[in-house]
């Protein structure tokens, strides 16, 4: 028991001192002092996300359970509110002002999403204690859920962030294939949602429509939408196989390679450290996401199961589809490195999940 | 399977896919990429050292160079661009319009600057840098330019510069010469050019994705030329070049004990400026002058001798006993060789060999040439320097030619007959001299028998090559002979009727020969050769004018050129 804690606390804080350096070393050319800051400001995020995990991981994730509705319907009302008060970066909404920094919503509503969808799969039978949702008809086991997660898909998707709202739905498709709903279920689902994609292509945004054409062919576009993955697969291909050294990476640190210390942290981070540090750091993404996967089959709770498997999941395509894209291996869209990349609030939601995941291992004995 | 371990192995599966594309894009093609990213972020800024520079004898500038102020804009902004042009053009008066045409004409890309104004003055330059803060996209560089204070002075011996041609660029390249590199063309600038040329130099910097200096990754300093000394004296360069303008043809002056050249003319000539500041219509213009304005006539071009061969003759007919100083032939104004008639220029009477040489009499040298035999002149010729490169530290030298019966036999399958012996004797016929041979030639007198290497370069950087020419060659003459020649060549100054007696109202005692050669087209050429002062010789001069009349023609810029030596004390 003691085990899993202390082992993802260890990954995760190595993960998000590895994070820290890379942000350190990315921005320490910059001319202004706030530039040269950041790597300080991110040093007090660790420390508010340590503090959210330690508490999480005491907080019994039962409770989450009674405050299910809260959540999400918190989570529904920030999306709302960043529609009208978010401010405007990078040309998106997706920021929420608070006192002295800005929140995402979108990370959390992440969260929130899948704490519901664990709530909602692990209802028990009146008659006996197996999971309703094996025995859950098209309507409850696929429309109903698609509806709560498609609310704030949308709204985030409108902001735009159309990565984290993908994100919310693989995870969402994930979770239901691990309810042991019936395939066929799933298969109606994800045809219905493919289908219609030709027509969503017109609802893109300009940006978006680009990003994916650059995508197959970033030579289309060198110095506008294909510059970023250009110069991405540059910073981390020039790393060789030992990477070229602490801040000695070019690319990152002269500001070829733009966002190198939020989306494209894993290009800094690989143009520094090489083949063999990027593949550690694969590594020990990797591990952290098996003790998700350990702590879900080990807990016999639906919702912790549940729970367990969504903040698995979420890690493992957050991380995946985000080291892919630097690589060139999947679109660019928004989506931060968990502990890596510089933001709060992906760092406060994700050492709260992690939080949440040793609960769930914490507590399972209780029951 | 049950669906976890399906979902596990998913995700196994997509993160060893990550680690394959890392493997893929570290290690694979790590080397292609490590390249790209080298090339965003280093540049190259050159910087330029200065080509040696050209000094005469005693050390004074006949070519240097002065630093020259280019405008350049950095192209990125297009307003910026407008901005600064408009801005250049206020400050220095050009036209916006030809500041425009200048920009697109030079525009290579983005992040290259592009030189809108070349060469432009040092106020300007200072004006235009004041204007730094406001337009940071114009550049003011400077660089060192060929700087020619005398214009066309010494023009052929010193040569001029362009960017390296093809020809040139397949025989240097192992030297390390790229295209577009400037290299000389002609005289010094040409044979000297690995010393002269300098070494450009150069920062490595690292930039940033907007191009702004971050740090310095590497630096060499450029190194300059060497300076080439030569034998030249610049003074009596002017004087020379002062007194040929205007006529066709060269003038040497050679000191006659060591062969260094104090001065070398060939008119018409060229300004060297125009190839630094690029004035194409004028260039294409002399190079398509029918009069040759790049032809060093000094060393480049070979005449028939005419009368000054009369000098071989003469020491040939010597040496061999033909003659002796108290022979003497009539001169009736002909005579006959053969069954033909060859006429003299003018009826002499009886003529030793002093008046002979003095008088340049046709007949006396039909006479002596024919005991000689046209075979042993040949020979004669070879041992005084004619007919084969002298050995001159210039490219170009032509051999010139002198025929004999042998080489007639050989190559032509034809006799050689007493009438071709007579044409030889006064230098007409096939004979071919450059006046630069024809100097030499006079040396050989004045030095009392030494055939001399003429050159040019005096030193390279510290190193002084006088050590390093060919050693003055004894010609096989007899001290008799040499003197008695050298006596006829004083008497044609002294003599009333001799043919420079024109010569004889000079302060410095004169020794030399005239000639006038006879072309196919146009007047004759001109020759006048000889030494002064005639007892303690300092030069050798040859004068020589294309088409320019008789040897009076050729004796009095000769005269010209001693007089203003002799009132400036060069003498």
């Amino acid at each position: 028991m003691r085990n899993s804690f202390f082992k993802i606390f260890i990954l995760a804080l190595i993960i998000a001192a590895l994070g820290i350096l890379s942000i350190y070393s990315s921005t320490y050319q910059k001319e202004s002092a706030t530039w040269q800051d950041i790597y300080k400001r991110q040093i007090l995020w660790l420390i508010f996300g340590l503090v959210c995990f330690f508490l999480f991981a005491r907080l019994n994730y039962r409770k989450l359970w009674d405050a299910n509705y809260f959540i999400y319907g918190g989570a529904l009302f920030l999306l709302f509110l960043v529609f009208t008060l978010g401010i405007i970066r990078l040309g998106a909404q997706r920021w929420l002002r608070f006192a002295w920094f800005n929140f995402q919503p979108s990370e959390f509503a992440k969260l929130a999403v899948i704490i519901f969808l664990a709530r909602y799969f692990s209802r028990k039978s009146i008659n006996d204690t197996s999971l309703l949702s094996g025995k859950f008809g098209i309507f409850r086991g696929i429309i109903l859920p698609f509806i709560f997660v498609a609310v704030p898909m949308f709204l985030i998707i409108e902001q735009p962030d159309l990565g984290s709202g993908l994100m919310l739905m693989l995870v969402f498709v994930g979770l239901l294939y691990l309810t042991n709903l019936r395939l066929k279920y799933i298969y109606t689902l994800l045809v219905t949602m493919i289908l219609p994609l030709p027509l969503f292509w017109n609802l893109l945004h300009d940006y978006q429509k680009k990003r994916l054409l650059v995508f197959l062919n970033p030579n289309i576009d060198p110095l506008g939408a294909g510059y970023t993955i250009i110069q991405s697969r540059i910073a981390i291909g020039s790393g060789g196989f030992f990477g070229r050294g602490w801040l000695r990476g070019s690319q990152s640190q002269l500001y070829f390679l733009p966002e190198s210390h939020t989306d494209f942290i894993f290009a800094t981070f690989a143009e520094q450290w090489g083949f063999i540090g990027g593949a550690l750091l694969i590594l020990l993404y990797y591990l952290i996401i098996r003790q998700g996967f350990l702590i879900a089959q080990r807990t016999q709770d639906a919702f912790g199961r549940y729970l367990a498997y969504g903040i698995s999941l979420l890690l493992a395509l957050q991380v995946f589809i985000n080291i892919a894209m630097n690589m060139g291996l999947a679109p660019v869209v928004g989506l931060p490195l968990p502990m890596m990349s510089y933001g709060g609030s992906s760092m406060l939601v994700t050492f709260i999940a992690l939080g949440i995941l040793v609960n769930i291992d914490r507590t399972r004995n209780v029951f | 399977m049950e669906r976890k371990h399906i979902i596990n192995f998913i995700v196994i599966f997509l993160f060893f896919l990550l680690a394959a594309g890392l493997f893929n894009l570290d290690v694979r093609q790590g080397q292609k990429f490590r390249r790209l990213s080298d090339s965003n972020c280093i540049r190259l800024i050159s910087q330029f050292g200065s080509r040696g520079n050209i000094l005469d004898r005693n050390g004074k500038i006949i070519v240097d160079n002065k630093i020259s102020y280019d405008v350049m804009i950095l192209p990125q902004e297009k307003e910026d661009v407008e901005r600064a042009l408009a801005l250049i053009s206020r400050v220095l008066g050009v036209g916006i319009k030809e500041l425009k045409i200048e920009f697109k004409k030079n525009f290579v890309s983005s992040s290259v600057p592009v030189c809108v104004v070349a060469n432009i003055k040092p106020t300007d330059a200072i004006v235009l840098g004041e204007y730094k803060i406001e337009q940071p996209n114009i550049i003011v560089t400077s660089k060192p330019l060929r700087h020619y204070p005398y214009g066309s002075l010494a023009a052929h011996a010193i040569g001029y510069l362009n960017e390296i041609d093809r020809w040139r660029l397949t025989k240097l390249e192992d030297y390390g010469y790229k295209t577009k590199d400037i290299v000389g063309f002609g005289g010094v600038e040409e044979k000297y050019d690995y010393y002269l040329r300098q070494e450009e130099g150069g920062l490595s910097v690292e930039v940033n994705h907007r191009g702004k200096f971050t740090r310095v990754l590497g630096f060499e300093p450029p190194r300059n030329g060497k300076d080439v000394r030569l034998t030249l004296d610049l003074s009596i360069q002017k004087i020379v070049e002062e007194k040929l303008e205007g006529k066709k043809g060269s003038v040497i002056l050679m000191d006659p004990y060591t062969g260094e050249i104090l001065a070398m003319a060939s008119f018409p000539g060229f300004n060297p400026a125009i190839f630094v500041n690029k004035k194409t219509k004028q260039i294409a213009a002399l190079f398509h002058d029918s009069d040759a304005p790049f032809l060093n006539r000094a060393i480049a071009a070979s005449y028939p001798p005419a009368s000054i061969f009369k000098v071989v003759v003469a020491s040939t007919a010597l040496e061999l006993k033909k003659v002796n100083t108290s022979t003497t032939f009539l001169c009736q104004g002909q005579t006959m060789v053969g069954a033909r008639k060859f006429k003299c220029w003018d009826t002499h009477g009886p003529q030793d060999i002093f008046q002979g040489i003095a008088h340049s009499c046709d007949v006396y040298f039909y006479k002596a040439g024919l005991l000689s035999g046209a075979q042993n002149i040949h020979d004669y010729a070879l041992k005084l320097g004619l007919a084969h490169q002298s050995g001159f530290d210039l490219a170009q030298e032509t051999a010139g030619f002198i025929p004999s019966p042998l080489w007639r036999k050989l190559n032509k399958f034809q006799n050689w007959y007493d009438g071709d012996t007579a044409n030889l004797s006064i230098g007409q016929g096939e004979c071919l001299v450059t006046p630069l041979q024809a100097v030499n030639l006079m040396a050989v007198f004045a030095n009392r028998g030494y055939l001399l290497t003429p050159h040019i370069v005096k030193a390279v950087g510290e190193v002084d090559l006088s050590a390093r020419k060919n050693k003055a060659v004894a010609v096989p003459l007899k001290k008799k002979t040499v003197e008695v020649v050298a006596s006829g060549l004083r008497r044609a100054i002294t003599d009333p009727k001799g043919t420079a007696n024109v010569l004889s109202s000079l302060a410095v005692k004169v020794a030399g020969k005239t000639g006038t050669a006879q072309v196919s087209r146009g007047s004759t050429h001109a020759w006048f050769t000889g030494y002064f002062p005639q007892e303690r010789p300092q030069y050798a001069i040859c004068v020589f004018l294309e088409n320019g009349g008789p040897g009076y023609a050729a004796c009095v810029v000769a005269k010209q050129i001693i007089e203003e030596m002799y009132n400036q004390r060069l003498i």
